[in-house]
C-alpha cells in the first residue's frame, strides 16, 4: 500500500452513484468535445468562463465531488492556465504594433489592449479545458470508461485496455512519486532531486511491462472475449446530453 | 502434483513460467533442449535460441495450454481495479457468458476466504489478500495445469493453510496438474507426488517421489540450502543469543515509543485504534497478526511515512515526521514488503552504496557477502532482474547497511532458503547486540522463533498479545 493513495482517482460511492457518475462516459467525452467546438466559434472571453463555471458547479452539485478534491485537482492546472495567459500577454505580437492601443507601459514593456484581449481569451479557454477535464476525471470510473469504449464505441479490447492503463498512469505517477520520495528519505537522500524523473520513468516502464505479462498470463489475446459488466444508454444520458447542448447554445448567444 | 524446490536464485520461477507458457515470448534468453506441456512444444527449436514467431506455428500461450499461473509477486498479477472484475478477467478472455461469470466469481472469492470482496479495490488490500485474489482469478476458469510460484509468501498461517486446503482438494479430485514452487516444506512435501530439487546453478539434484528423494538425497538437499519437511518441527539452529537483552540497563532510552496511536486511511475505518508499544535497545520484536491487520501501516507510521490521526510516536526520542532525511536514515532502516518499490539504483552496486558515507561502505559490502549477494558476481546486475529471494536480500542489505538504531522489517524472510534465513538471523542478532532494536512484521513463525525475543500480535487495530518468545535451544 502506498502513501499517496489520495492522489488516485478513487471515486467515492457517492461520486459513482451521482447524476454525472451514472452518465455514460462516452457522452461526457462527447459533451466536452461539443463544448470545445462551440468555444472555437467565438473569440469572446465570456463563453469559456461561463461554461467553465457551469462545468464546475455541475461537478460539485451533480457529480458529488468534494470541493477540497476539486480544488486540489485544479490548483496546479489553474496555475498553468494563468502562466499561459501571462506569457501570451507579455510576448504578444500586438505589443510592438504601433497601431495597437497602449494600456500600460513599464520601461521597455508595452502592453496593448489587443494583446490583453487575446491573452484573456486564451487563458479563459485553457481554464475551460482544464475544468471540463477535472470534472470528467472526478466523475468517471476508469473501468466503466473502458467498458463503454469496448461495448458502445466498438473499440478493440487491446486498445481500450491501453486507454485504461494510460488513464490510470497519471494517478499512479503520484503514487510512484510518493514511494520514491519515501525511499530516498529512508536512505538519507534529499527527497527532491532530478533523478526522481529517471526513477519515475523506470517505474512507468516497469508497470507497463508487468501489466502486459499479467494480462498474457491471464489469457488475454486477440480471440473473442465476453464481458462481465454491461454499459447501456439510458434516459438519463438523453437528458444530460440535451441539457448540455442547450447550455452551450445559450452561452454562445448570450455573448453576442 | 510436482513440487519444485531449490535455493534462492536457482531458476524455480523461470521453470514455473515456462510450464505456464510465459517463456519464451515474455522473457528473452537462451533455451536448450525440449520442453513439452501436454501436446504443446513450449521450447520449439533446439538451436539454442528462443523460438520466435518465425517458426510459423501459433505461439504458445498460457490460455492455449489450458494453464494458469499465480506469479510470485501478487501485485504484479492484478489487472483490474476492483476485485470482482479482476477475478472475472480470465473468464472474459475465455468468452464465458455473463450469467456463468456472475455465478463463478463470488464462488471463487469465497473459495479463498474473500467472500464479499467483489467491490473492494485491489490496491487497497494487504499483500496476503492480493495474493488470494490472484489465486481466485487463476482458479476461476478451472485450468488443467495450475502453476503456483510461492503462493503463500505473504500469507498469515490461516491463509497458508487455506491455500493448501484448496490445493489438496484439487489434487484429490484430480482436477488439474499442479506445479508448485514453495519454501514452506512442512506444508508442501506431504502433498507432492513428485519432487524436483534444483541446485544453485539450476541443475537437478534429484527428482522423484518425495520419500525416495528424502531417502536418497536429504543430505545434499540440506547442503544446497533447501528447506526439508522436518525443519518445520525443529529449530534449524540455536537461536543466536540476544546479547544485549541482559544489558537492558536502567535509564536506557527507548528506541521507539508509540502511545495511544490511532490511524485510518479513511475517516470512518480505523486500521489502528489504540496501539501502545515500546522498544528498548537490544530488543527483537516479532509483529504478527492476520493479513490486513495493519502491521505494515504500523511500521510506516513508526518511520514517519504516514501521519497518525492521534497518538504519540517517538523514534530515538524524536518525532519521526520532523527528522531530516539524514537523521531518519541514521535512526532507522526500513526493509519494505515489496523490494522493487524501494530500488533507486541502476545496478546492485549502485543500490547498495547509494547515500552511504565512505566509512559505511565496507560494512555494506561485507553484509552483501554474508547475505549471499557477493559484489564479485552481482555488482553490475540490474536490481530488477534478480530473483524474488535475491531482491529481498538486496533490500535487506540496503536497510541494514547504516547499522541504524531501529531495524523496521516487513516480511524479511519471504523467498529465503535455509542459508538465507540463517545468514539473516545471524546478521540481525549482531546488529541488535550492538544496541539496535528490531521490529519485524512477519508471518514466518520460524523467524519469530529463531530471531525474536518478543512477540506482539495485532488484531482489529489493537495489540492483542505482547509476550516473550520462549527460549528453547536446539539440543538443549
Amino acid at each position: 500500500m502506498t502513501a499517496a493513495t489520495f492522489l488516485a482517482p478513487d471515486l467515492s460511492a457517492a461520486q459513482r452513484e451521482s447524476v454525472l457518475g451514472r452518465t455514460n462516459p462516452l457522452l461526457k467525452l462527447g459533451i466536452s468535445l461539443a463544448w470545445l467546438i462551440g468555444l472555437g466559434l467565438t473569440l469572446d472571453v465570456r463563453p469559456p468562463l461561463i461554461l467553465a463555471v457551469i462545468a464546475l458547479v455541475a461537478g460539485l452539485q451533480l457529480g458529488e465531488i468534494q470541493p477540497g478534491t476539486l480544488a486540489r485537482r485544479l490548483a496546479p492546472l489553474a496555475f498553468a492556465a494563468l502562466a499561459i495567459g501571462l506569457t501570451n500577454l507579455l510576448f504578444s505580437t500586438h505589443n510592438p504594433d504601433p497601431a495597437a492601443h497602449e494600456v500600460l507601459r513599464i520601461g521597455p514593456l508595452r502592453i496593448t489592449e489587443e494583446a490583453l484581449e487575446a491573452a484573456a481569451g486564451l487563458g479563459a479557454r485553457v481554464i475551460a479545458i482544464v475544468s471540463f477535464g477535472a470534472v470528467f476525471v472526478l466523475t468517471t470510473d476508469a473501468t466503466r470508461l473502458m467498458d463503454a469504449l469496448v461495448q458502445q464505441a466498438r473499440v478493440s479490447p487491446r486498445f481500450a485496455y491501453g486507454v485504461l492503463a494510460a488513464y490510470q498512469a497519471v494517478p499512479r505517477l503520484g503514487d510512484d512519486l510518493a514511494t520514491l520520495r519515501a525511499a530516498r528519505r529512508l536512505r538519507g537522500l534529499r527527497e527532491l532531486h532530478l533523478s526522481l524523473l529517471v526513477g519515475l520513468l523506470v517505474r512507468a516502464i516497469r508497470h507497463a511491462d508487468v501489466l502486459s505479462i499479467a494480462m498474457d498470463a491471464r489469457g488475454f489475446g486477440p480471440g473473442p472475449r465476453s464481458s462481465y459488466r454491461t454499459v447501456a444508454w439510458t434516459r438519463l444520458d438523453l437528458v444530460v446530453g440535451a441539457g448540455a447542448l442547450v447550455i452551450v447554445l445559450v452561452a454562445l448567444v448570450v455573448s453576442r | 502434483m510436482l513440487l519444485v524446490v531449490g535455493p534462492s536464485g536457482s531458476g524455480k520461477s523461470t521453470l514455473a513460467r515456462a510450464v505456464a507458457g510465459l517463456l519464451p515470448e515474455e522473457f528473452p534468453g537462451e533455451w536448450h533442449g525440449s520442453f513439452r506441456v501436454g501436446d504443446a512444444d513450449v521450447a520449439r527449436g533446439d538451436d539454442g535460441r528462443v523460438a520466435d514467431s518465425g517458426s510459423g506455428a501459433a505461439p504458445v500461450t498460457t490460455a492455449g495450454l489450458g494453464a494458469g499461473i499465480v506469479l510470485q509477486d501478487p501485485t504484479s498479477q492484478l489487472v483490474m481495479e476492483r476485485v470482482g472484475d479482476d477475478v472475472a478477467f480470465g473468464l472474459e478472455n475465455l468468452g464465458w457468458t455473463r450469467a456463468a461469470m456472475r455465478e463463478r466469481v463470488p464462488e471463487a472469492l469465497a473459495g479463498v476466504g474473500l467472500r464479499g470482496f467483489d467491490d473492494r479495490r485491489s490496491t487497497r488490500l494487504s499483500g496476503g489478500e492480493q495474493q488470494r485474489v490472484a489465486i481466485a482469478g487463476v482458479l476461476a476458469p478451472g485450468p488443467g495445469v495450475l502453476v503456483l510460484d510461492e503462493p503463500t509468501a505473504h500469507q498469515d498461517p490461516g491463509g497458508a493453510e487455506a491455500v493448501f486446503r484448496i490445493l489438496r482438494s484439487i489434487r484429490e479430485r484430480e482436477a488439474a496438474t499442479i506445479v508448485l514452487v514453495e519454501h514452506r516444506a512442512e506444508l508442501a512435501w506431504p502433498l507432492a507426488d513428485l519432487v524436483l530439487a534444483l541446485d544453485d546453478d539450476g541443475r537437478p539434484i534429484d527428482a522423484g517421489p518425495p520419500t525416495d528423494v528424502l531417502k536418497r538425497s536429504a543430505r545434499r538437499l540440506e547442503r544446497a540450502g533447501i528447506w526439508l519437511p522436518a525443519d518445520g518441527a525443529r529449530r534449524s539452529r540455536a537461536r543466536p543469543a540476544a546479547s544485549l537483552a541482559s544489558k537492558r540497563v536502567l535509564g536506557s532510552e527507548p528506541v521507539l515509543e508509540i502511545g495511544e496511536l490511532r490511524f485510518g486511511f479513511t475517516p470512518g475505518a480505523p486500521v489502528l485504534r489504540a496501539v501502545d508499544l515500546v522498544l528498548l535497545p537490544g530488543e527483537r520484536v516479532g509483529l504478527v497478526g492476520r493479513n490486513g491487520t495493519g502491521k505494515t501501516t504500523l511500521l510506516r507510521l513508526a518511520l514517519g511515512l504516514l501521519e497518525p490521526m492521534a497518538g504519540r510516536i517517538r523514534l530515538g526520542g524524536r518525532d519521526p515526521r520532523r527528522l531530516t532525511a539524514l537523521e531518519l536514515a541514521r535512526l532507522a532502516g526500513f526493509v519494505a514488503q515489496e523490494p522493487e518499490l524501494g530500488f533507486l539504483g541502476e545496478s546492485v552496486r549502485d543500490e547498495i552504496e547509494l547515500g552511504l558515507a565512505p566509512d559505511q561502505v565496507p560494512y555494506a559490502h561485507d553484509l552483501a557477502e554474508r547475505l549471499r549477494l557477493p559484489l564479485a558476481d552481482f555488482a553490475d546486475r540490474s536490481p530488477y532482474r534478480l530473483s524474488g529471494g535475491e531482491q529481498r536480500r538486496l533490500s535487506l542489505v540496503t536497510g541494514l547497511a547504516r547499522r541504524p538504531l531501529l531495524l523496521a522489517l516487513d516480511e524479511p524472510t519471504f523467498g529465503q532458503d535455509r542459508r538465507g534465513h540463517q545468514a539473516l538471523v545471524a546478521a540481525l542478532a549482531e546488529l541488535v547486540g550492538e544496541g539496535s532494536a528490531m521490529l519485524a512484521a512477519t508471518h514466518d513463525e520460524r523467524f519469530v522463533r529463531d530471531a525474536t525475543d518478543r512477540r506482539v500480535e495485532l488484531a482489529d487495530g489493537w495489540v492483542l498479545a505482547d509476550e516473550p518468545v520462549p527460549i528453547t535451544r536446539a539440543g538443549a
